[in-house]
C-alpha cells in the first residue's frame, strides 16, 4: 500500500537536511559494522522489532496492570455490590479521598499502619544483612576454594526450589513448634518451650533469610567467579596480604553484584505477606499483611491499592539508588 | 494526476473497517470515562432499598429475581463446582452423591465467608452450590447472584425442623432461595485436661483473656465473630451493636488478650489445634469442637474436650446455608445435591462422622445424641435445639456504615498496632 507522504518538502530538500546527521553518524561509529561490510541491508525496523516482545509484556503485564491498581486507589467502592471495587479509569474523576486516608493511618490518629511498617524496614534490614554475610561468605567458598565440589555445591543451593516453599514452611512450623526439635535441642542451655511461631520477629527475620538467600548468592558467587587470579595475583605481588587483597581488590569488584544481591532480596521482602501468614500472627504483621488482609476485607480494595501505591513509593527509593550506584560505576568503568 | 490527499477505494475500505473495529472499543472506553456509578447502579430503584435488613422481629420475603428452575429439567453431566469452608464436608458423602448421579463433584473451599463472597461476587469462581451466612443472603438476592429454589426438586426439606419451612426462617420467608446446611452456638472450648468444668464455666468468656493460658488461647480469625463476642464479654447482649464506643471497647479487648496473653487469630484452632493440645481454651463454635474428636492424636479419649456456652437467652445462635448461584452450570445437579444433604441418612452422616456440625434434623433428638455416643458426655452442651433460635441472639447483617467501623477495629486488630 503506497504510503501518504504529508510532507511538503521536496525530496532534494530532505536529503540536504540529512546529510550532516548521517555524516555525523558515521564518523562516530568508527569502524563499519559488519552488516555494512557484507552489504546486507536491514529494513528500519527490523533491529527495534526485537525489543517488541518485552515492550508489549511490558505494556499489558506491567503498565495496564499498573494503571489499574492507580485507578481502583484513585476510585471507591459499591457498599450495595458487598464493597467491590468501583474503579475510576479516567483521570479526571479520580478522588484522592481513600488515598489521603490511608496514607494518614501512618502518621495521625491512632497511626495504626505506623508500627508495621517499621516493623517491615526493621525486619528486611536484619534480614538483607543477614542473606549478604551467609551468602557472600557461602559465594566466596563456591567460588574460590570448591573446586571439583562447585558444580555439586550449585545444585545444593537451587535445590530447595524443588519443594514448594508453602511445603518448607510448613516443615519449619513443625521444627519451631514448642514441642518440636528446635525447643528439644535447646531444652539444655535453658530455652526450652520458647514459643517461637507466637509471633517473634526473629522467627519472620529468619523465615526471610531462608526464603530469599539463594537470590543473594548466586549473583555475587556469579560475580566472585569472574574475578581473574591475575588481579589477586597482582594484588599479592604488589605487598598486599590476603586481607588487604580481600578489602581492596575483590570486596571492591564484587560490589555490583552485592548491590544487585541486596536490591533482588529486599525489594520483594518488603512486599512479602506468607512468610508472616505461616510463622508470625498479628503481632509481627508486615506491610504485605495489611495489604492482603485489605483485598480480603469487604469494602477494602481501594485501600490495598493505596497501600500498593504506598509501597511502590517506599520501595522506588532502594531502586533509584541501585540504579545511579550502577550508572556510576559503568561512567567510572 | 491524483491529489496525495486523495484515497483510493481500498484505502478507504481499510480505513472504515479499521473504524469499524475501533469504535466499539472507543465506546467501551468512553463508557469507562464516565464517572461509574453515576450512569448504572445506585439508581432510584435499587433492589437493595426494597429489601429491608432481615430481623426476628421483621422477617423479610425475598422477591423472586427469576423462575426457578423447571422440575422436568434434565439432569446435567456436572462436573458440580461447590465452594464451601475449608474442612466442613465429609468427603464419602460427597462421594456417595458421586456414584449415586455418576457425576464428578469439585469442592473449592475458602479460609473466611468475607474471601468466599468477594470470589463469588466477581466471577472469579462460579459455584452451582456455595455456602453463606443468612447475613449476606439479602445482598445475593439484590444482585441478582441466586436462583430461586424449585421446592419440588427439594422434597427432602420435610426432614428439616417445620420452622424452616413454614413459614420458613426470617431471614428467607418461604425459602426462596436457602435450605439451612448446619446450626451452631458461639461458645469456649477447652481441655478438660488444663481446665476444670466448673472453672471453665465460672470464667465463661473471661477464660479467653485469662493470663493462666498465655500462648495457648485461640480466637477466630474473623471479624464478625470474635468481635460479637468480645462484646458479650464486655458485658453487653447487642451482638449486632452500631455503637462506635461498643465496638472500640471490644478492639482494645481483643487487642490486650493479644498482646498480653499471647492469644491467636485461627480458623483452624478449636477442630485441629485444641485436640492437638497446642491451644488450652479456644473461642468456639459448636460445631467445631465436636468435629474436633475426630482430630484427637491416638490414645487421647474424646473426655479431654469440654465445651461452655452462656445460660439461655445470652447464646449466640446461628446456621449456614446452602444456595444455588445464578451462574450455576448445572442448576438441576446442584438442586440434587442440596436434596442429597438434607437426606436424613447422608446429613445425619455427615454431622456423625467426621465434620461434627448438626443438621436441623426433626429426626436428631438431642437426647439420643449424647446417649448413642455420637456427641461426647462431655460436650452435652454443644447439642443444639429447635427451641433455642426462639430466645437467644442471633447476629444479623450489619448496615454498611456500621460494618465499616467493625471492619476498621478489625484492621487494627490485624496490623498489629
Amino acid at each position: 500500500m503506497p504510503e501518504i507522504s504529508t510532507d511538503t518538502t521536496t525530496p532534494v530538500e530532505r536529503q540536504e537536511a540529512d546529510e550532516p546527521r548521517r555524516r555525523r553518524r558515521r564518523r562516530r561509529d568508527g569502524p563499519r559494522t559488519s552488516d555494512e561490510r557484507s552489504g546486507v541491508w536491514y529494513p528500519r525496523w527490523y533491529w527495534p522489532s526485537f525489543i517488541a516482545p518485552g515492550t508489549i509484556a511490558l505494556i499489558f503485564l506491567f503498565v495496564l496492570p499498573f494503571y489499574v491498581v492507580f485507578s481502583v486507589a484513585f476510585g471507591t467502592v459499591d457498599f450495595n455490590n458487598f464493597g467491590t471495587a468501583v474503579p475510576y479509569y479516567a483521570p479526571w474523576w479520580w478522588s484522592l479521598h481513600t488515598f489521603n486516608t490511608t496514607l494518614q493511618q501512618f502518621y495521625v490518629g491512632s497511626h495504626i499502619y505506623q508500627a508495621p511498617l517499621i516493623r517491615t524496614f526493621e525486619y528486611v534490614i536484619a534480614a538483607s544483612i543477614i542473606c549478604l554475610v551467609l551468602g557472600y561468605a557461602v559465594a566466596y567458598y563456591t567460588a574460590r576454594f570448591a573446586t571439583k565440589y562447585k558444580g555439586l555445591i550449585l545444585i545444593l543451593l537451587v535445590s530447595p526450589f524443588w519443594i514448594s516453599y508453602l511445603m518448607r514452611i510448613y516443615a519449619w512450623q513443625g521444627l519451631l513448634d514448642t514441642d518440636g526439635p528446635i525447643n528439644k535441642v535447646l531444652t539444655p542451655f535453658g530455652f526450652g518451650h520458647t514459643n517461637f511461631l507466637e509471633g517473634k520477629p526473629i522467627t519472620i527475620i529468619l523465615g526471610l533469610v531462608y526464603g530469599y538467600i539463594p537470590f543473594m548468592i548466586l549473583p555475587i558467587y556469579a560475580s566472585l567467579d569472574r574475578i581473574q587470579e591475575s588481579l589477586l595475583e597482582a594484588g599479592r605481588d604488589l605487598g598486599g596480604s590476603g586481607g588487604q587483597t580481600f578489602w581492596r581488590v575483590t570486596l571492591p569488584l564484587s560490589r555490583p553484584a552485592i548491590l544487585a544481591g541486596i536490591v533482588i532480596v529486599s525489594l520483594p521482602m518488603f512486599g512479602d505477606y506468607y512468610t508472616n501468614d505461616l510463622l508470625g500472627s498479628t503481632k509481627t504483621a508486615m506491610f504485605g499483611n495489611l495489604i492482603s488482609q485489605q483485598t480480603e476485607a469487604t469494602a477494602g480494595s481501594t485501600r490495598a491499592a493505596s497501600l500498593v501505591l504506598i509501597l511502590s513509593v517506599i520501595v522506588l527509593i532502594p531502586m533509584m539508588y541501585y540504579l545511579r550506584e550502577t550508572k556510576r560505576q559503568m561512567e567510572q568503568a | 494526476m491524483r491529489h496525495p490527499k486523495d484515497i483510493s477505494r481500498r484505502q478507504f475500505l481499510t480505513r472504515a473497517g479499521g473504524a469499524a473495529i475501533a469504535m466499539p472499543s472507543l465506546a467501551a472506553i468512553l463508557a469507562a470515562c464516565s464517572k461509574p456509578g453515576t450512569t448504572s447502579s445506585g439508581a432510584a430503584g435499587d433492589p437493595l432499598e426494597n429489601i429491608q435488613i432481615a430481623t426476628l422481629d421483621a422477617p423479610v420475603t425475598l422477591p423472586l429475581t427469576q423462575d426457578p428452575i423447571a422440575a422436568d429439567t434434565p439432569i446435567e453431566s456436572g462436573p458440580l463446582v461447590l465452594y464451601n469452608w475449608a474442612d466442613y464436608i465429609y468427603k464419602p458423602i460427597v462421594a456417595n452423591f458421586e456414584d449415586k448421579f455418576g457425576v464428578d463433584v469439585q469442592i473449592s473451599t475458602y479460609n473466611n465467608l468475607e474471601e468466599g463472597i468477594q470470589k463469588v461476587v466477581n466471577g472469579q469462581i462460579s459455584p452451582d452450590v456455595f455456602v453463606p451466612t443468612p447475613g449476606y443472603l439479602r445482598r445475593l438476592v439484590a444482585k441478582d447472584l441466586l436462583q430461586p429454589l424449585n421446592h419440588d426438586l427439594i422434597p427432602n426439606m420435610s426432614n428439616v425442623w417445620p420452622s424452616y419451612s413454614n413459614p420458613g426462617p426470617y431471614y428467607d420467608l418461604n425459602w426462596h432461595y436457602s435450605v439451612p446446611y448446619t446450626i451452631y452456638t458461639w461458645g469456649v472450648a477447652y481441655r478438660r485436661d488444663r481446665v476444670d468444668d466448673a472453672i471453665a464455666a465460672q470464667q465463661g468468656w473471661e477464660a479467653l483473656w485469662n493470663p493462666d493460658y498465655a500462648g495457648k488461647i485461640s480466637l477466630y480469625d474473623s471479624y464478625g465473630d470474635t468481635i460479637a463476642i468480645t462484646i458479650l464479654r464486655n458485658g453487653s447482649l447487642d451482638v449486632n451493636s452500631q455503637d462506635p464506643q461498643v465496638i472500640e471497647a471490644a478492639k482494645e479487648a481483643i487487642l490486650q488478650t493479644i498482646n498480653d496473653n499471647d492469644a491467636r487469630l485461627t480458623i483452624n484452632g478449636v477442630y485441629a489445634k485444641l485436640p492437638a493440645g497446642d491451644y488450652t481454651v479456644a473461642e468456639a463454635w459448636s460445631g467445631d469442637i465436636v468435629g474436633a474428636q475426630w482430630y484427637l492424636p491416638k490414645g487421647v479419649g474424646t473426655d479431654v474436650l469440654g465445651y461452655w456456652k452462656p445460660e439461655d437467652g445470652k447464646t449466640m445462635i446461628g446456621n449456614d446455608l446452602l444456595v444455588i448461584p445464578k451462574a450455576s452450570q448445572n442448576p438441576r445437579l446442584a438442586h440434587e445435591f442440596i436434596n442429597f444433604m438434607l437426606d436424613e441418612k447422608q446429613g445425619t452422616e455427615n454431622f456423625t462422622q467426621w465434620n461434627g456440625y448438626q443438621p436441623p434434623f426433626t429426626s436428631i433428638q438431642p437426647e439420643s445424641l449424647v446417649k448413642d455416643g455420637i456427641v461426647p458426655e462431655t460436650l452435652t452442651s454443644a447439642v443444639v435445639t429447635e427451641d433455642m433460635f426462639k430466645k437467644d441472639l442471633t447476629p444479623y447483617e450489619l448496615p454498611a456504615e456500621a460494618d465499616q467501623i467493625w471492619l476498621q477495629a478489625w484492621t487494627e486488630i490485624k496490623a498489629g498496632a
